[in-house]
């Protein structure tokens, strides 16, 4: 016992819980990703070698090992705009900070005096090895990017919003202004910083290095839980909020590590041309680096690499086409093909791949295809678990909204609804449309703030909270038009929100997500993505990736919409079982009575943002205010609606 | 006093060019949410045509108007060639589109035309000043200032009054909706990216006076500058982005004047900053546009 107490085997447990809270799956997350790095790695620059040793001369191992260099680069970016989807310029202007960074630290002090004798800081005195200037640059660069990362944080950067866009963009225009013009730093525009002859990069093992370094990283990022649940948010901000991810933070680690791998890359660049100018770290290499993102696929390392292979041998063959004559490889073309082949075609054919592969496919070649995924899928046989999902006894708790109003504009949705609902019932909330019962639901998950009124669950205060802060208090919500994560498989949506609850609600036990799956009734489906369900299947996964979330209470915004009488009465048995096998209290909001009167142990109906009856099924039904909703004041009793 | 006038003047000579690029740029925005880098190019494209007609020893009259056809025409060509194919995609597709056409424009002209900055007389009157008591003013400025009212005012006759100009501000206000209830979308983008080209000609026939040459990469400053402006004021809003542009040059003009020796170069690294600022807190611009999602 008291081995087991011991600070050292604490901590030993510590680390392999966290470990177990990084990578879910040591086998699918860790060994594989790594086999596939090595295997990336060997490809990559098993091709780039042959090339070499088929086209000899300076020139071609120049080509090569610049290259390698663009593909630790691009891989650096890979790792921010693939895994969150968040769309940046600046990630040339972070290799700018860290290449300026490098240069003033790696270069000699007898070399510097000649450009910049007046550096600030006595920078121009320093002398220190490529190592710890590489170091230095890492430093600098990461401080810059904690900055950037806080700015697009409170910006609320997402797939598909402008303001990151501006706030990069405009990182990379104020590095390159900076550089252009502070001359006693950075040598200006014209001379630049230059190392000493025979100063700069000889060998190609630092490259190696580094480029298996980031294709790990990458690999490995994408696969643990921090990079799952950027792809969740990449894929929907919203659901993933209210899964309870903070996206926030998830790509903030995913900026930090992105920019530490580019920052290698930037000073290697220097390193291997041995000078450096502001032009070489602006448009023309963001254009270069984005066009190898996205043509291979920007969602995958795999399709990184691939980009950075395909458009350096493009640009290569034009380039020579256009200097040597249309001759390459001893294959010759006939005619006078001057007016293509001249100087200048290397970039048309990147802005030609950049809109071309946006219209045709704006995924890439591979998309998000990974071999340590196929590998995965290809090879190991997952079995389905035969056990049911047991329930743990919950401790009673109650989720309550009261006196809650919410005004849009002069238009009053909600007018002093109450709600109570116990964790051991299902209760419904019914009213016409345009009644405030989404309003209501988006009010209790923190979508909506109040404008009186509050939200408890148990003593725990909600009003206002944010979504994710809600979901990690046990409210996860589902959503009248589907929010599935949809080039996520069936399998990862489940996951993601498994990750979640294990990190937020249950301290460190995961959930049995192959069971979670199999109980929805989508085993069969599990390796397909979301997007590809048919509705039905869509409706169960949403259950399933809710109910995984280990949630005290789920809301359930319409669970049935757009479904046929048997489906709905199957989706009946869904809900309860699910409600039961995670032990969780249920708030349905649906139309469809029959759903309504099958499942509830109560009802609640709202009109015109008021609650205007409560009690069993049969007695709202029953309700004559009830029944003037729906049906007019000169309704008469015993109808009811479906 | 004297000073700020002069600056104020300025910044509004130069804030209206902005002010009419934004505008093109937002009523894109408006209709297929396209953040269009793009947009410079017309005037890269519309500054080459302007040398080939000087070479053939046409004068600034005739080639004022056709900078504005040659503009309007690209952007259909652009329309016609590349957006149409990426419309409905996702914001990542079409941002990425604009920019790949942007490196091609300027890559085409580098390859045919060559990198050499080609340049052509400014007219006579560019440099003429007069005086209002103490204060000096370009004829330049002003020539500006009032061809660009009258374009907002035109502009906003079209918008309000016509047919075309209700569908465009019911297809920016919501697309889907204003396509139910009966809205010819590709008429209305057809008819945006026209408007928007032809906001650019009169815009480059300022920008080409005062530049006084062209080049493969002329395109890059005023899609900046259009760009940003239309993201001050907020990228849906029409009214915004006039804001937007008239505060751009302002502030650069401002700024210019303002900040000491060594950092007035970066002057326009400064305006980028606080843009980016600005969108920290407040990402929706300074003129926010409610983009609400249903759920």
């Amino acid at each position: 016992m008291a081995g087991a107490s011991s600070p050292v085997a604490a901590w030993a447990r510590n680390r392999r819980r966290e470990a177990g809270l990084l990578f879910p799956n040591l086998r699918r997350d860790v060994a594989f990703p790594l086999a596939g790095a090595v295997v990336l790695f060997a490809a990559f620059v098993g091709l780039g070698l042959l090339y070499t040793l088929i086209v000899e001369g300076a020139s071609a191992e120049k080509l090569i090992t610049a290259m390698f260099i663009d593909a630790i680069m691009v891989i650096g970016i890979q790792i921010y705009v693939g895994n969150t989807g968040v769309f940046s310029f600046g990630h040339i202007g972070f290799g700018a900070v860290a290449g300026y960074a490098f240069a003033l630290f790696a270069i000699a002090p007898e070399d510097k005096y000649t450009r910049i004798p007046n550096a600030p800081w006595g920078l121009a005195d320093v002398e220190m090895g490529p190592l710890p200037a590489t170091a230095v640059a890492l430093g600098v660069t990461l401080i810059v990017s904690v900055i950037v990362g806080i700015g697009l944080g409170r910006s609320g950067a997402r797939t598909g919003s402008v303001a990151p866009t501006v706030i990069t963009l405009a990182l990379l225009f104020f590095t390159h202004e900076v550089a252009a013009s502070w001359n006693e730093l950075t040598g200006g525009e014209r001379a630049g910083l230059t190392f000493g002859i025979g100063d700069t990069l000889q060998t190609r093992t630092p490259i190696y290095l580094a480029l298996l370094a980031a294709i790990v990283l990458a690999l490995l990022f994408a696969r643990s839980s921090i990079g799952r649940l950027n792809h969740a948010a990449r894929e929907d901000n919203l659901a993933a909020r209210a899964m309870g991810i903070n996206p926030v933070v998830q790509q903030t680690v995913a900026l930090l590590l992105s920019v530490a791998v580019v920052s290698v890359a930037a000073s290697l660049r220097v390193y291997e041309i041995g000078s450096l100018l502001p032009e070489f770290f602006f448009f023309q290499y963001t254009l270069l680096t984005l066009v190898m993102l996205v043509v291979g696929g920007r969602n995958g390392v795999t399709g990184a690499l691939l980009g950075v292979g395909v458009i350096t041998a493009v640009r290569e063959s034009a380039r020579r086409m256009g200097s040597d004559g249309y001759e390459i490889f001893g294959l010759g073309l006939d005619g006078n093909l001057d007016w293509v082949f001249r100087e200048g075609l290397p970039t048309v054919l990147l802005g030609l791949a950049m809109v071309v592969f946006m219209i045709w496919r704006p995924n890439g070649v591979l998309d998000d295809w990974e071999v340590d995924a196929w590998l995965w899928r290809r090879f190991i046989r997952q079995k389905p678990p035969t056990e049911a999902v047991e329930a743990p006894e919950p401790e009673a708790l109650d989720l309550s909204a009261s006196g809650v109003s919410v005004e849009f504009g002069g238009f009053r949705a909600l007018d002093g609804a109450s709600i109570d609902v116990s964790n051991r019932e299902i209760v419904g909330l019914i009213g016409p449309n345009g009644a405030g019962k989404t309003t209501l639901v988006n009010v209790m998950t923190g979508i909506v703030d109040p404008t009186t009124g509050e939200v408890h669950l148990g003593e725990m205060g909600l009003t206002s909270e944010p979504s994710h802060a809600i979901a990690r208090a046990g409210l996860v919500r589902t959503f009248q038009n589907l929010r599935l994560f949809s080039s996520l498989t069936v399998r990862e949506n489940v996951e993601v929100a498994a990750l979640m609850a294990s990190v937020h609600r249950n301290g460190g036990t995961r959930a049995d997500i192959d069971a979670i799956v199999a109980g929805a009734g989508l085993w069969d489906q599990r390796n397909r993505r979301a997007g590809q369900l048919d509705y039905g299947n869509s409706r169960r996964l949403e259950l399933a990736r809710a109910a995984a979330a280990a949630p005290a209470f789920l809301l359930l915004d319409e669970p049935t919409s757009g479904m046929s009488d048997t489906e709905s009465l199957a989706m009946v048995e869904n809900v309860r079982r699910m409600a039961a096998a995670v032990g969780a209290g249920v708030l349905v909001i649906d139309h469809d009575l029959n759903f309504i009167t099958g499942i509830c142990d109560r009802v609640y109906c709202l009109d015109q943002g008021r609650m205007i009856a409560s009690g069993t099924p049969a007695e709202v039904q029953a309700h004559p205010a009830v029944q003037a909703a729906y049906l007019g004041e000169a309704a008469q009793p015993g109808k009811d609606r479906t | 006093m004297t000073e700020l006038v002069q600056n104020l003047i300025d910044g509004l000579g130069r804030g209206s060019i902005y002010a009419l690029l934004a505008l093109g740029v937002a009523v894109v925005f408006g209709v297929m949410h396209l953040l269009n880098f793009a947009h410079g190019e017309l005037i890269t494209v519309s500054g080459y045509a302007a040398y080939a007609a000087f070479s053939n020893g046409w004068s600034w009259y005739l080639v004022a108007p056709l900078i504005v056809v040659v503009s309007v025409a690209t952007n259909l060509l652009i329309e016609r060639i590349a957006f149409s194919r990426v419309r409905g995609s996702s914001e990542f597709t079409q941002l990425l589109t604009s920019f790949g056409i942007h490196f091609l424009v300027a890559a085409i002209f580098l390859m045919y035309v060559g990198a050499r900055v080609q340049t052509f007389a400014e007219p006579g009157w560019i440099a003429d000043t007069y005086s209002i008591g103490p204060i000096r003013v370009e004829v330049f400025d002003t020539v500006v200032i009032i061809v660009t009212i009258v374009t907002l005012f035109l502009t906003a006759a079209i918008l309000q009054r016509t047919m075309f100009g209700l569908s465009i501000r019911a297809a920016a206000a919501d697309f889907d909706a204003a396509r139910l209830m009966g809205v010819n979308s590709d008429r209305v983008i057809r008819g945006a990216f026209a408007l928007s080209g032809a906001l650019a000609g009169i815009a480059g026939i300022f920008w080409l006076m005062r530049a006084g040459h062209t080049s493969p990469t002329s395109g890059i400053n005023p899609m900046l500058s259009g760009v940003l402006a239309a993201l001050i004021g907020g990228l849906g809003s029409l009214k915004g982005a006039v804001i937007g542009g008239l505060a751009l040059g302002l502030a650069e003009v401002m700024l210019r004047t303002w900040l000491p020796g060594t950092a007035a170069a970066l002057t326009q690294g400064v305006v980028f900053s606080l843009i980016a600022l600005l969108f920290i807190f407040r990402p929706g611009g300074l003129v926010n546009v409610a983009h609400a999602e249903r759920v």
